[in-house]
Protein backbone atom coordinates (compact mmCIF):
# COMPACT_ATOMS: atom_id res chain seq x y z
CA UNK A 1 0.00 0.00 0.00
CA UNK A 2 1.31 3.30 -0.92
CA UNK A 3 1.68 5.80 1.73
CA UNK A 4 -0.86 8.65 -0.14
CA UNK A 5 -2.96 5.89 0.33
CA UNK A 6 -2.20 4.63 3.78
CA UNK A 7 -2.98 8.41 4.42
CA UNK A 8 -5.95 8.11 2.82
CA UNK A 9 -5.26 10.84 0.66
CA UNK A 10 -7.04 9.19 -2.63
CA UNK A 11 -10.28 9.76 -0.60
CA UNK A 12 -9.17 13.47 -0.62
CA UNK A 13 -9.01 13.40 -4.33
CA UNK A 14 -12.46 12.02 -4.93
CA UNK A 15 -13.74 14.49 -2.74
CA UNK A 16 -12.35 17.33 -4.83
CA UNK A 17 -13.18 15.21 -8.00
CA UNK A 18 -16.61 15.41 -6.74
CA UNK A 19 -16.99 19.17 -5.96
CA UNK A 20 -15.76 19.84 -9.66
CA UNK A 21 -17.51 17.27 -11.71
CA UNK A 22 -20.84 19.06 -9.73
CA UNK A 23 -19.67 22.42 -10.79
CA UNK A 24 -17.73 24.06 -8.30
CA UNK A 25 -18.94 24.70 -4.43
CA UNK A 26 -21.99 26.71 -4.99
CA UNK A 27 -23.34 24.18 -7.01
CA UNK A 28 -22.38 21.22 -5.20
CA UNK A 29 -23.90 22.76 -2.13
CA UNK A 30 -26.86 22.79 -3.97
CA UNK A 31 -26.77 19.69 -5.40
CA UNK A 32 -26.12 18.50 -1.93
CA UNK A 33 -29.76 20.11 -0.53
CA UNK A 34 -31.48 19.00 -3.76
CA UNK A 35 -30.77 15.51 -3.47
CA UNK A 36 -28.86 14.86 -0.29
CA UNK A 37 -25.85 13.18 -1.15
CA UNK A 38 -23.27 14.37 -4.19
CA UNK A 39 -21.69 11.63 -6.59
CA UNK A 40 -19.31 11.33 -9.20
CA UNK A 41 -19.95 8.95 -12.12
CA UNK A 42 -20.40 9.34 -15.96
CA UNK A 43 -23.40 10.88 -17.94
CA UNK A 44 -25.03 7.61 -19.69
CA UNK A 45 -27.33 9.61 -21.31
CA UNK A 46 -30.41 11.80 -20.86
CA UNK A 47 -34.26 10.92 -21.29
CA UNK A 48 -36.47 13.95 -23.34
CA UNK A 49 -37.71 15.75 -20.58
CA UNK A 50 -34.43 16.38 -19.18
CA UNK A 51 -33.75 13.67 -17.07
CA UNK A 52 -29.99 12.55 -16.40
CA UNK A 53 -28.79 9.42 -15.73
CA UNK A 54 -25.49 8.69 -14.11
CA UNK A 55 -23.00 5.44 -13.58
CA UNK A 56 -20.29 4.80 -11.42
CA UNK A 57 -19.05 1.12 -10.39
CA UNK A 58 -17.10 2.44 -7.34
CA UNK A 59 -20.01 2.53 -5.50
CA UNK A 60 -21.80 -0.66 -5.06
CA UNK A 61 -24.70 -2.15 -6.56
CA UNK A 62 -27.68 -0.64 -6.08
CA UNK A 63 -26.34 3.16 -5.36
CA UNK A 64 -23.86 2.40 -8.95
CA UNK A 65 -27.14 4.04 -11.30
CA UNK A 66 -28.66 7.09 -10.25
CA UNK A 67 -31.03 9.91 -12.18
CA UNK A 68 -30.76 13.89 -11.76
CA UNK A 69 -34.03 14.84 -12.32
CA UNK A 70 -34.39 18.10 -14.53
CA UNK A 71 -33.67 20.89 -12.93
CA UNK A 72 -37.56 21.81 -14.38
CA UNK A 73 -38.80 19.73 -11.18
CA UNK A 74 -36.64 22.04 -8.98
CA UNK A 75 -37.51 20.51 -5.36
CA UNK A 76 -40.90 18.83 -7.09
CA UNK A 77 -38.98 15.65 -8.43
CA UNK A 78 -40.96 12.30 -7.75
CA UNK A 79 -39.78 8.75 -8.28
CA UNK A 80 -42.71 8.50 -11.22
CA UNK A 81 -40.72 11.24 -13.35
CA UNK A 82 -38.08 8.23 -14.68
CA UNK A 83 -39.45 7.96 -18.19
CA UNK A 84 -40.60 4.04 -19.44
CA UNK A 85 -37.40 4.01 -21.17
CA UNK A 86 -34.99 4.62 -18.79
CA UNK A 87 -36.82 2.07 -16.20
CA UNK A 88 -35.17 -1.15 -16.89
CA UNK A 89 -31.73 0.32 -17.14
CA UNK A 90 -32.02 2.74 -13.47
CA UNK A 91 -33.58 -0.77 -12.13
CA UNK A 92 -30.76 -3.01 -13.10
CA UNK A 93 -33.13 -5.05 -15.53
CA UNK A 94 -31.21 -4.51 -18.18
CA UNK A 95 -27.26 -2.89 -18.92
CA UNK A 96 -27.99 -1.47 -22.14
CA UNK A 97 -29.41 2.44 -22.12
CA UNK A 98 -32.64 2.50 -24.53
CA UNK A 99 -30.25 4.62 -27.20
CA UNK A 100 -28.51 1.33 -27.59
CA UNK A 101 -31.10 -0.99 -27.15
CA UNK A 102 -32.35 -1.83 -31.11
CA UNK A 103 -35.43 -4.30 -29.42
CA UNK A 104 -37.21 -1.39 -27.53
CA UNK A 105 -40.19 -1.01 -29.99
CA UNK A 106 -41.59 2.84 -31.08
CA UNK A 107 -44.84 2.65 -32.29
CA UNK A 108 -46.78 5.84 -33.42
CA UNK A 109 -49.07 4.84 -31.11
CA UNK A 110 -47.38 5.25 -28.23
CA UNK A 111 -47.78 7.66 -25.93
CA UNK A 112 -46.28 10.34 -24.04
CA UNK A 113 -44.91 9.69 -20.46
CA UNK A 114 -46.54 11.48 -17.65
CA UNK A 115 -45.54 11.08 -13.85
CA UNK A 116 -48.13 10.13 -11.52
CA UNK A 117 -50.48 12.52 -11.43
CA UNK A 118 -52.38 12.23 -8.32
CA UNK A 119 -53.46 15.11 -6.70
CA UNK A 120 -53.11 17.77 -9.57
CA UNK A 121 -55.77 18.71 -12.17
CA UNK A 122 -54.29 16.34 -14.65
CA UNK A 123 -55.28 13.47 -12.34
CA UNK A 124 -57.09 10.45 -12.86
CA UNK A 125 -61.15 10.25 -12.30
CA UNK A 126 -63.15 7.01 -13.09
CA UNK A 127 -66.06 7.08 -15.53
CA UNK A 128 -68.14 4.40 -16.75
CA UNK A 129 -67.30 3.28 -20.08
CA UNK A 130 -70.80 1.86 -21.08
CA UNK A 131 -74.01 3.33 -21.09
CA UNK A 132 -75.93 2.53 -17.56
CA UNK A 133 -78.48 -0.24 -18.16
CA UNK A 134 -81.36 0.91 -15.60
CA UNK A 135 -82.59 4.65 -16.67
CA UNK A 136 -83.89 6.13 -14.00
CA UNK A 137 -88.27 6.90 -14.61
CA UNK A 138 -88.31 10.71 -15.52
CA UNK A 139 -92.08 11.54 -15.36
CA UNK A 140 -93.50 13.55 -18.01
CA UNK A 141 -95.41 16.00 -17.15
CA UNK A 142 -99.19 16.13 -18.72
CA UNK A 143 -99.70 19.02 -20.84
CA UNK B 1 -0.42 -4.31 25.40
CA UNK B 2 0.32 -3.56 22.02
CA UNK B 3 -0.64 -0.25 20.28
CA UNK B 4 -2.51 -1.83 17.52
CA UNK B 5 -4.84 -3.58 20.05
CA UNK B 6 -5.82 -0.06 21.52
CA UNK B 7 -6.19 1.77 18.55
CA UNK B 8 -8.06 -0.94 16.37
CA UNK B 9 -11.65 -0.09 15.14
CA UNK B 10 -12.77 -3.07 13.73
CA UNK B 11 -12.21 -6.67 13.82
CA UNK B 12 -10.61 -7.03 10.78
CA UNK B 13 -7.82 -4.79 11.75
CA UNK B 14 -7.78 -6.88 14.82
CA UNK B 15 -7.55 -9.68 13.40
CA UNK B 16 -4.59 -8.81 10.83
CA UNK B 17 -2.81 -6.71 12.82
CA UNK B 18 -2.47 -8.57 16.06
CA UNK B 19 -3.32 -12.18 14.99
CA UNK B 20 -0.81 -13.26 18.47
CA UNK B 21 -4.29 -12.06 20.35
CA UNK B 22 -6.48 -14.41 19.00
CA UNK B 23 -7.75 -17.16 21.33
CA UNK B 24 -6.72 -20.39 20.33
CA UNK B 25 -10.08 -23.05 21.65
CA UNK B 26 -7.16 -25.78 21.59
CA UNK B 27 -6.20 -24.43 25.11
CA UNK B 28 -8.60 -26.55 26.74
CA UNK B 29 -6.17 -29.41 26.68
CA UNK B 30 -2.99 -27.82 28.54
CA UNK B 31 -0.13 -29.83 28.17
CA UNK B 32 0.06 -31.34 32.03
CA UNK B 33 -2.65 -33.46 30.74
CA UNK B 34 -1.61 -34.95 27.70
CA UNK B 35 -1.10 -38.21 29.37
CA UNK B 36 -4.31 -38.76 29.85
CA UNK B 37 -6.85 -40.05 27.66
CA UNK B 38 -10.07 -37.18 28.96
CA UNK B 39 -12.59 -35.82 26.51
CA UNK B 40 -12.25 -32.24 25.43
CA UNK B 41 -14.26 -30.01 23.84
CA UNK B 42 -14.33 -28.99 21.79
CA UNK B 43 -12.56 -31.63 20.57
CA UNK B 44 -9.07 -30.83 18.90
CA UNK B 45 -9.89 -33.42 15.91
CA UNK B 46 -8.46 -31.73 11.87
CA UNK B 47 -11.93 -30.69 10.27
CA UNK B 48 -13.35 -29.61 13.08
CA UNK B 49 -14.47 -26.12 13.63
CA UNK B 50 -15.44 -24.69 16.52
CA UNK B 51 -17.40 -21.78 15.54
CA UNK B 52 -19.28 -20.85 18.89
CA UNK B 53 -17.61 -17.70 21.23
CA UNK B 54 -14.54 -18.11 22.49
CA UNK B 55 -14.35 -18.20 26.31
CA UNK B 56 -11.91 -15.35 27.69
CA UNK B 57 -8.32 -16.23 28.47
CA UNK B 58 -8.35 -16.53 31.99
CA UNK B 59 -4.31 -16.40 32.72
CA UNK B 60 -3.28 -13.63 34.78
CA UNK B 61 -1.77 -11.65 32.02
CA UNK B 62 -4.98 -11.38 29.67
CA UNK B 63 -6.93 -10.75 32.96
CA UNK B 64 -4.99 -7.66 34.04
CA UNK B 65 -4.74 -6.82 30.42
CA UNK B 66 -8.92 -6.93 30.24
CA UNK B 67 -9.03 -5.05 33.37
CA UNK B 68 -6.37 -2.51 32.36
CA UNK B 69 -8.32 -2.04 28.95
CA UNK B 70 -11.33 -1.41 31.00
CA UNK B 71 -9.66 1.05 33.48
CA UNK B 72 -7.88 3.73 31.30
CA UNK B 73 -10.83 4.00 29.22
CA UNK B 74 -9.32 2.80 25.99
CA UNK B 75 -12.82 1.00 25.14
CA UNK B 76 -14.22 4.40 25.30
CA UNK B 77 -11.87 5.85 22.56
CA UNK B 78 -12.32 2.76 20.79
CA UNK B 79 -16.19 3.27 20.64
CA UNK B 80 -15.30 6.85 19.53
CA UNK B 81 -13.02 5.64 16.88
CA UNK B 82 -15.71 3.01 15.21
CA UNK B 83 -18.47 5.94 15.16
CA UNK B 84 -16.00 8.12 13.49
CA UNK B 85 -15.13 5.42 11.52
CA UNK B 86 -18.83 4.81 10.53
CA UNK B 87 -19.20 8.73 9.26
CA UNK B 88 -16.96 7.61 6.65
CA UNK B 89 -18.33 4.45 5.24
CA UNK B 90 -20.41 4.43 2.49
CA UNK B 91 -24.17 3.69 3.76
CA UNK B 92 -25.70 0.61 3.19
CA UNK B 93 -29.15 2.52 2.57
CA UNK B 94 -30.07 4.01 -0.99
CA UNK B 95 -31.08 7.55 -2.03
CA UNK B 96 -34.44 6.36 -3.28
CA UNK B 97 -36.04 8.63 -5.79
CA UNK B 98 -32.20 9.20 -7.42
CA UNK B 99 -31.20 5.34 -7.04
CA UNK B 100 -33.67 2.60 -7.26
CA UNK B 101 -33.61 -1.09 -5.92
CA UNK B 102 -33.05 -3.66 -8.74
CA UNK B 103 -36.03 -4.85 -10.04
CA UNK B 104 -37.00 -8.46 -12.43
CA UNK B 105 -38.44 -8.22 -15.61
CA UNK B 106 -40.87 -10.75 -13.97
CA UNK B 107 -42.49 -7.96 -11.57
CA UNK B 108 -45.91 -7.42 -11.07
CA UNK B 109 -46.64 -4.04 -10.41
CA UNK B 110 -49.30 -1.60 -12.35
CA UNK B 111 -52.05 -3.18 -14.39
CA UNK B 112 -52.07 -2.35 -18.60
CA UNK B 113 -54.01 -3.21 -21.35
CA UNK B 114 -51.75 -4.04 -24.31
CA UNK B 115 -52.12 -3.23 -28.52
CA UNK B 116 -50.69 -4.98 -31.28
CA UNK B 117 -47.78 -2.83 -33.66
CA UNK B 118 -50.81 -1.98 -35.22
CA UNK B 119 -52.60 -0.04 -32.57
CA UNK B 120 -55.19 -2.62 -32.56
CA UNK B 121 -56.53 -3.15 -28.86
CA UNK B 122 -55.54 -7.26 -28.22
CA UNK B 123 -58.16 -7.69 -25.44
CA UNK B 124 -61.02 -9.80 -27.27
CA UNK B 125 -63.17 -10.03 -24.41
CA UNK B 126 -62.48 -13.66 -23.53
CA UNK B 127 -63.24 -13.22 -19.91
CA UNK B 128 -60.60 -15.63 -18.73
CA UNK B 129 -58.82 -12.86 -16.35
CA UNK B 130 -62.07 -11.90 -15.35
CA UNK B 131 -62.78 -15.72 -13.87
CA UNK B 132 -59.41 -16.73 -12.34
CA UNK B 133 -59.08 -13.76 -10.44
CA UNK B 134 -59.21 -14.73 -6.56
CA UNK B 135 -60.06 -10.87 -5.55
CA UNK B 136 -62.66 -10.89 -8.14
CA UNK B 137 -61.13 -7.52 -9.18
CA UNK B 138 -62.09 -7.59 -12.62
CA UNK B 139 -65.07 -6.22 -13.90
CA UNK B 140 -65.74 -7.11 -18.56
CA UNK B 141 -68.68 -6.29 -19.83
CA UNK B 142 -68.02 -7.29 -24.11
CA UNK B 143 -70.37 -6.18 -27.36
CA UNK B 144 -69.75 -6.70 -30.42
CA UNK B 145 -68.08 -3.51 -32.37
CA UNK B 146 -69.54 -1.98 -35.25
CA UNK B 147 -66.54 -3.79 -38.00
CA UNK B 148 -68.09 -7.28 -36.11
CA UNK B 149 -65.06 -8.06 -33.68
CA UNK B 150 -65.52 -8.77 -29.94
CA UNK B 151 -64.07 -6.02 -27.72
CA UNK B 152 -64.71 -4.98 -24.40
CA UNK B 153 -66.98 -2.20 -23.57
CA UNK B 154 -66.15 -2.29 -20.02
CA UNK B 155 -62.69 -3.27 -18.82
CA UNK B 156 -62.54 -2.16 -15.24
CA UNK B 157 -59.78 -3.15 -12.53
CA UNK B 158 -60.38 -1.98 -8.93
CA UNK B 159 -56.55 -1.57 -8.00
CA UNK B 160 -57.79 -1.66 -3.90
CA UNK B 161 -59.17 -5.12 -4.67
CA UNK B 162 -56.46 -6.73 -6.52
CA UNK B 163 -53.76 -8.61 -4.95
CA UNK B 164 -50.86 -8.38 -7.75
CA UNK B 165 -50.77 -12.14 -7.92
CA UNK B 166 -50.50 -12.55 -11.66
CA UNK B 167 -52.70 -14.78 -12.36
CA UNK B 168 -54.90 -12.48 -15.39
CA UNK B 169 -51.62 -12.10 -17.21
CA UNK B 170 -51.18 -15.98 -17.03
CA UNK B 171 -54.73 -16.47 -18.11
CA UNK B 172 -54.76 -13.87 -20.96
CA UNK B 173 -54.46 -15.84 -24.29
CA UNK B 174 -53.01 -12.84 -26.17
CA UNK B 175 -51.24 -11.08 -23.85
CA UNK B 176 -53.51 -8.12 -23.39
CA UNK B 177 -53.95 -7.30 -19.81
CA UNK B 178 -49.88 -7.68 -18.15
CA UNK B 179 -48.54 -6.45 -14.92
CA UNK B 180 -46.51 -3.73 -15.88
CA UNK B 181 -43.26 -2.77 -14.46
CA UNK B 182 -44.26 0.31 -12.71
CA UNK B 183 -45.25 0.45 -8.94
CA UNK B 184 -45.34 4.20 -8.25
CA UNK B 185 -48.74 4.97 -8.99
CA UNK B 186 -50.04 5.51 -5.26
CA UNK B 187 -52.85 8.05 -5.40
CA UNK B 188 -54.47 10.55 -2.85
CA UNK B 189 -57.90 9.33 -3.03
CA UNK B 190 -59.49 5.98 -3.44
CA UNK B 191 -61.24 6.43 -6.45
CA UNK B 192 -58.39 6.97 -8.55
CA UNK B 193 -57.46 3.47 -8.27
CA UNK B 194 -60.66 2.38 -9.78
CA UNK B 195 -59.10 1.90 -13.19
CA UNK B 196 -61.34 1.54 -16.58
CA UNK B 197 -60.21 0.76 -20.00
CA UNK B 198 -59.45 3.84 -20.94
CA UNK B 199 -56.73 4.34 -18.19
CA UNK B 200 -55.22 0.38 -18.45
CA UNK B 201 -55.29 1.13 -22.19
CA UNK B 202 -53.09 4.83 -21.56
CA UNK B 203 -50.78 2.48 -18.81
CA UNK B 204 -50.26 0.20 -22.27
CA UNK B 205 -49.54 2.94 -24.48
CA UNK B 206 -47.23 4.62 -21.61
CA UNK B 207 -45.36 1.94 -20.89
CA UNK B 208 -45.20 -0.53 -23.83
CA UNK B 209 -41.23 0.27 -24.29
CA UNK B 210 -40.58 -1.58 -21.01
CA UNK B 211 -43.74 -4.18 -21.06
CA UNK B 212 -42.38 -5.40 -24.87
CA UNK B 213 -38.33 -5.42 -22.77
CA UNK B 214 -39.62 -7.32 -20.02
CA UNK B 215 -41.62 -9.79 -22.06
CA UNK B 216 -38.87 -10.06 -24.27
CA UNK B 217 -36.14 -10.75 -21.46
CA UNK B 218 -38.57 -13.31 -20.05
CA UNK B 219 -39.57 -15.30 -23.44
CA UNK B 220 -37.33 -18.17 -22.74
CA UNK B 221 -38.92 -19.30 -19.40
CA UNK B 222 -42.52 -19.09 -20.99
Amino acid sequence: MSLAKYLALDKVATFFNIIRQNGGIRASLFKLYRQDELKDGVLVGEDKYGNKYFENPRYFYGRNRWVEYSPDYHMNYDGSQVSAEWFGWLHYKTDLPPQQDPGRPKYPWMAEFTENLSGTTGQYTPYSTTRPKVEAWEPKAKA
Amino acid sequence: MSLAKIFSVSSRVRASGASSLVVRHAQYSTPAQEGKTEKVYPPTSPGYKYVNAEDPNMTMKALTDRAAQTLFWTELARGFAVTLAHIFKEPATINYPFEKGPLSPRFRGEHALRRYPSGEERCIACKLCEAICPAQAITIEAEERKDGSRRTTRYDIDMTKCIYCGFCQEACPVDAIVEGPNFEFSTETHEELLYNKEKLLSNGDKWESEIASNIRADHLYR
